[in-house]
């Protein structure tokens, strides 16, 4: 872990230009260690989504990279070299997509395309990477990668329409380790699953990654899931880092009212019951964000300081936080007071 | 396949309601069109034509309308439509000598429309809110303006006064019809201005709909997994189109309906042969076998169109290959 796959510096994300414009991710920084899982975790419209599109250059407009750097280290030893890929070229955009970073979206039905059987999908990314001469050898490896995720291999004769929504995310995972990327994306992969297969795709995803050495950055807005897969995890709120520990430290010690209000919403995958409760009100409007913290209109723990100043991120070897109530164990305190 | 046979069927039904009401429907026209018209033209045709054109339409013959129907069949099968009034000739030899005519020209142009509005409608779809989008409005506007008038404005001013393009007709009348490079040379030379203007009057639609339908697809997340997965621009963009084209084949079937209305106004303007000059001279004359025919003949070119669009569709698109259940 000591070697860093990504490095991301004072990233932000802007909707629109000039005064208009609304700030969907502000100042995001974080490295991910090679073989490691970031865990992202936040609500809808946190900015999420929108932070790694922006570092994949995959963002659609009216999405505009305002500043920041995002290196990546690819190649091994002496042909390894550091991309921006903030400042790379189309071409070589093109080149480092898929085969060094690769995506996987939530909705696997509508990232295949409808008309093309599955298998055309692996023999179409094999061939435009230079991988594979004939259209046999693409078809083996395409039936090895299908067969590493569970399914059958017949299942590249079929359509994505033919296919269960649990397959269809097998065949998304598998197509995106079809170049042996250093580093896959995993936009909420699980959200459309049943809980069983949320459990079975985990549970490979984490075996997978163990074999083939992958760094990832999974999504997700379900907190325990993250807990259990995730090295590390990144709490955002309003389009900021709002706390990142790593994962069983942030599980056991959360320390923003945020990250302790998203525990409280989802029952732990493994574990005892316990009841929930749930965070009350939504999540600001980017274009009218409050003057001081972000949360503090949802924050049991808000006082004046709060409303009027923005709590800056404190990065510590251990964790980062950004909250002015972070001197004493903010769970016991939100037990109290509610 | 199932779903293929069943649309096959549901095609061969609606043939033989159309052929059935073509039977029926100048035996119910009020007032018996069908005797006047032998009256109207007795003295001018040979006793025998007045013969068949009574066996065609059961006048002054005893047998009951069924034995009718079915000598209808029986004729149709053998491709015997009767004989036109005004031609003296038979129905078939009449209209197998003109549609070719209709199909090279305004088939040929049709095809070439959709294929050239639909590629442009992919490429403007991609570059949306560039400049490109300014041909937008010039194709409408071509599209907008009745094809009489713009046909008959294209005649005068490229052909009559600038001579850019031969005059009216379809072919050089000092070139011998047949397999001769002057004839077809002069067949190229003089359908280029009619399949011009017939592009300039209904590339529009095919264009509009296939960008709007592009900008539809690309947001999209299989287009946004195209990118990601760092393919080539051009690669993204037939993800794109390949499906986006869809709706634009199924209204391609529907097109091919109004071609007839279109041949008559295209074959009027440029005095060009072919169905449409054919089914205005057999309205005028009252030439009912001759209309008759025609409309036969529409019918069946129009369902068979279809069908091929269909084919076509299910080939294109396999999400409609699975049978709805129950």
């Amino acid at each position: 872990m000591s070697e860093s796959v990504l490095r991301v510096e004072n990233f932000s994300v802007d909707y629109g230009v000039g005064e208009r414009a609304v700030r969907a991710v502000t100042d995001v920084t974080f490295s991910l260690g090679r073989s490691e899982v970031l865990g992202i975790a936040g609500e809808s419209g946190s900015g999420k989504s929108t932070l790694v599109y922006g570092l994949t250059r995959l963002l659609r407009a009216p999405g505009v990279i305002r500043s920041g750097k995002a290196i990546l280290r690819v190649g091994e030893d002496s042909a390894r070299r550091d991309i921006d890929l903030l400042e790379a070229s189309e071409r070589d955009l093109r080149s480092l997509r898929w085969r060094h970073v690769s995506v996987v979206l939530q909705s696997a039905l509508s990232a295949l395309d409808p008309v093309r059987r599955i298998g055309k999908e692996f023999d179409e990314v094999l061939r435009y990477h230079g991988q594979g001469k004939s259209r046999a050898e693409r078809r083996s490896r395409a039936e090895e990668l299908v067969t590493m995720v569970g399914l059958k291999t017949d299942r590249l004769d079929r359509f994505p329409h033919e296919l269960s929504g649990g397959q269809r995310q097998r065949v998304m995972i598998a197509l995106a380790l079809a170049l042996n990327p250093d580093l896959v994306i995993m936009d909420e992969p699980t959200t459309a699953l049943d809980v069983v297969t949320q459990r079975e795709i985990i549970d490979e995803l984490r075996e997978l990654r163990e074999r083939l050495g992958f760094a990832m950055i999974f999504i997700t807005h379900d907190l325990s899931l993250l807990v259990e897969l995730a090295d590390q995890i990144m709490v955002m709120y309003a389009g900021r880092v709002v706390e990142r520990a790593d994962s069983a430290d942030l599980y056991s010690i959360p320390r923003h009212p945020y990250t302790v209000g998203l525990m409280n919403s989802f029952p732990p995958l493994t574990g005892e019951i316990v009841p929930m409760t749930g965070i009350p009100g939504s999540p600001p409007s980017l274009s009218a964000l409050p003057r001081g913290c972000a949360f503090a209109p949802r924050c049991p723990l808000a006082s004046d300081r709060c409303l009027n100043e923005t709590p800056p991120l404190l990065v510590e070897e251990s964790r980062s936080l950004a909250c002015f109530n972070s001197s004493s164990s903010v769970r016991e305190r939100l037990v109290i007071s509610s | 396949m199932r779903v293929l046979l069943r649309r096959f069927g549901v095609y061969l039904l609606t043939a033989w309601v159309a052929i059935t009401a073509n039977f029926f429907l100048p035996r119910l026209m009020p007032g018996n069109p069908i005797a006047s018209l032998i009256g109207k033209l007795t003295g001018q045709v040979t006793p025998q034509e007045v013969r068949s054109i009574q066996l065609q339409f059961g006048v002054g013959l005893h047998s009951s309308i069924w034995q009718q129907y079915w000598t209808y069949w029986v004729n149709l099968f053998h491709g015997q439509l009767g004989t036109s009034i005004t031609l003296s000739a038979s129905v078939s030899s009449v209209l197998s000598s003109q549609i070719y005519w209709t199909l090279g020209l305004i088939g040929v142009a049709t095809v070439l429309s959709f294929a050239l509005g639909t590629a442009l409608g992919a490429i403007l779809g991609w570059t949306r809110g560039s400049r490109t989008d300014s041909l937008i409005p010039i194709a409408t506007f071509f599209q907008a303006t009745p094809y009489f008038f713009l046909g008959s404005v294209m005649v005068l001013v490229f052909a009559n006064n600038l001579h850019w393009f031969p005059d009216l007709g379809a072919y050089d009348p000092n070139a011998t019809p047949g397999w001769n490079w002057g004839f077809i040379a002069s067949l190229f030379r003089y359908a280029q201005l009619p399949v011009i203007s017939i592009l300039l009057s209904s590339m529009a639609g095919w264009m509009l709909g296939m960008r709007n339908m592009m900008v539809t697809v690309i947001g999209e997340d299989f287009v946004l997994m195209a990118v990601a997965k760092g393919l080539p621009r051009r690669r993204v963009i037939w993800h794109a189109a390949r499906n986006a084209v869809l709706p634009s084949v199924a209204n391609f079937a529907l097109a091919i309906g109004l071609l007839v209305s279109g041949a008559l106004l295209v074959e009027l303007v440029f005095n060009y042969p072919g169905v449409g000059n054919l089914l205005l001279n057999a309205t005028l004359n009252e030439d009912y076998p001759l209309l008759q025919g025609i409309f036969l003949v529409i019918t069946l070119t129009v369902l068979g169109a279809n069908l091929i669009a269909d084919v076509l569709y299910y080939w294109l698109d396999p999400r409609t290959r699975t049978p709805v259940a129950q």
